[in-house]
This record gives C-alpha cells, sequence and structure tokens, in this order.
C-alpha cells in the first residue's frame, strides 16, 4: 500500500492544478484565435433577416470577419466603443462591440470608413451583435 | 419577416411624427447579474440590450441576447450557456410588460420617479408574469430606467446540478439600466444623411 501512496499523492495533485487551471482557464484570445467565417455586414444581416433559426445555428459563437462601412460610432460610460456597421437596412445594422480584454490600435472610427472586426457572434435583436471585436 | 420589418419601418416613417415622439428607445442597455452563493460570486454584465418605451401607453420592451453577457472567468461563461441557460436554443430573454402607475409620471417634468412595471418575463423558453420595482429618470427631456429584482432559478426551469448547489444561488440579482433616446432622432439622422 505504501508504495502506491507517492502515486496517489501524485495524482491528486496534478488533478488539483489541472482543476485550479480549468477554474481560471483564461478567455479566448480573440486575436489570435482562428477565424471560423469571414463575410460582409450586409450579408450577415441578411441572412439573419432572412431566416433567424438557420442563421444562429450557422453563426452562434463564431469567431467572425466581418467587413462593412462604419455607420455610427457609440462610446459607453465605462468607454467601451460599439460600432454599427452598416448593413443595407434603414434604421439596423451590424454592432460590433469591441473586446474590452484586448488591447486595441485605435478606438476612433469614422463614419463612412470601411472596416474589418473580428469577434463573436452573439445573435440578433434589431441588429446583429458581435462581441469582443477586435479590428483587422 | 422582411416583409414584416419594412412594413414597421414605413409605418414609422409615414406615421404623423406626434406618435414617433412618444417612443424612446436604447440599443446599448446595461443589464447585470449576479449570483450570491455560500461558495462563490458570479458576476457578468452585457451591454447591449434593446429596450423600448412608449410613454403615450406606458409599454415597455426589453430584449437580450444571452450570448452577450461577460462573466469575469471564461469558464463560468462556457457553463452559463451550454449547461444552464442552454443559449443555443435560447438564444435571448425578453420583457413585455408596462408601467402600473402610468399617471403618477410627468415626463415633461425633470425627476425621479419610483414605479412598478408588471409584464411576462421570458428567460430560458420560461414565461413568467413579474412585477418589479423600478426607477423612471427625466432629465432634459432624456428618460432613463432603473431597476433591481430578484429572480429564481427553478422559475425558469434552470437546472442546478445538486453538486454545485452551493455555488450558484437560488435567486439572483438583476440589475438594469437604461438610457433612452428618442425614437425619431435616429430617423432625422438617416434621412439628413440619405
Amino acid at each position: 500500500m505504501k508504495k502506491y501512496l507517492k502515486y496517489i499523492i501524485l495524482l491528486v495533485f496534478i488533478g488539483g492544478a489541472f482543476g485550479f487551471y480549468m477554474y481560471n482557464k483564461p478567455h479566448k484570445n480573440i486575436s489570435k484565435a482562428k477565424t471560423d467565417l469571414e463575410l460582409s455586414a450586409i450579408q450577415l444581416f441578411a441572412d439573419f433577416e432572412n431566416n433567424e433559426a438557420d442563421a444562429n445555428t450557422k453563426y452562434l459563437d463564431k469567431v467572425m470577419e466581418i467587413e462593412g462601412v462604419v455607420k455610427d460610432v457609440t462610446k459607453d460610460e465605462n468607454g467601451m466603443t460599439s460600432i454599427t456597421l452598416d448593413a443595407g437596412g434603414e434604421m439596423f445594422g451590424v454592432i460590433c462591440q469591441m473586446d474590452n480584454l484586448a488591447k486595441h490600435k485605435r478606438t476612433d472610427f469614422k463614419e463612412g470608413e470601411t472596416v474589418k472586426f473580428k469577434g463573436i457572434c452573439t445573435g440578433v435583436l434589431m441588429d446583429v451583435v458581435l462581441v469582443r471585436c477586435v479590428e483587422v | 419577416m422582411k416583409i414584416s420589418k419594412l412594413l414597421l419601418i414605413t409605418c414609422i416613417l409615414f406615421l404623423g411624427i406626434n406618435l414617433q415622439a412618444q417612443k424612446h428607445f436604447t440599443r446599448t442597455g446595461k443589464i447585470t447579474f449576479s449570483s450570491e452563493a455560500p461558495l462563490e460570486k458570479i458576476e457578468a454584465s452585457n451591454q447591449k440590450a434593446t429596450s423600448i418605451i412608449d410613454l403615450e401607453t406606458g409599454k415597455m420592451e426589453f430584449a437580450v441576447l444571452i450570448k452577450a453577457f461577460q462573466f469575469e472567468k471564461a469558464l463560468m461563461q462556457e457553463h452559463f450557456n451550454e449547461n444552464y441557460m442552454e443559449s443555443d436554443k435560447f438564444p435571448k430573454a425578453i420583457f413585455k410588460g408596462a408601467i402600473a402607475d402610468l399617471t403618477k409620471i410627468d415626463f415633461s417634468k425633470d425627476g425621479d420617479y419610483p414605479t412598478k412595471v408588471k409584464g411576462k418575463l421570458t428567460i430560458h423558453g420560461e414565461s413568467n408574469e413579474i412585477e418589479v420595482d423600478g426607477t423612471i429618470n427625466i432629465k432634459d427631456g432624456k428618460i432613463s430606467a432603473s431597476s433591481n429584482f430578484e429572480v429564481a432559478v427553478a422559475d425558469y426551469k434552470i437546472k442546478v446540478p445538486a453538486v454545485v448547489k452551493d455555488n450558484i444561488a437560488k435567486t439572483v440579482q438583476i440589475s438594469v439600466n437604461m438610457n433612452y433616446e428618442l425614437f425619431k432622432k435616429k430617423n432625422d439622422h438617416l434621412t439628413q444623411k440619405n
């Protein structure tokens, strides 16, 4: 029995360390994450417009690169920037909320400029929402 | 879907300005929740809630994407989405209701108005009638709304395994903060551009 003891202790230790690591697992690093899909803001919005359920299965939780024209830029009280990309609709578009865990080259964008963001698609309310976005 | 949205937009554009002026809207509403259990405190926030308030009827609507909640720990976020909220199946939480005592609020006068809001809250595909206390704040014609309330996890058929029952509270504190803008404004802005 005694000769197994040190193995058991080692196992418990490894298990504990693994558990601790998992518990503190960092958020996905968006800049380094592999891009699952790449498309235009117009296409993304249209897909959600045409069939939300299908679009959900296709896009939810995916790391996406979305290209579009800046329609609106807002900053909230915590200094977090959100960019609305034009998607052809009168009122609604694709909102990219910039990642507050990443460092950004810039957070000021001009209306009308073409940009590309990488972020995680969370679905559609009135606009399609992407969170944790970084510029690419 | 497409046609209904087009219709809606046309209605908004062509109906009298009067009607538009009564509606206030936000797409950057903040909703946070916290669960304080003996073993663990879990907090998450979402800055992308949309909400609309109709001053004439007192109707309020809120919608939020479950996957847009950001947690401090990635693992918590994963469990939240996959095990508890099943956000692939139920991507949104929605509240539809109305201000219960609308007559007490004078939208033309600055101030804080405590109020009650009654309606149907849908989370995890389950709907419940709720009534919560909130505050409507009017300042220079801008409307903001805030509320803190509790939601029982069991009411929404969210299953918490016995092993983690000390990690997840039975009731979750929810706080809501909305800064509304006049609905018309956005249209003006767009028509100017076109």
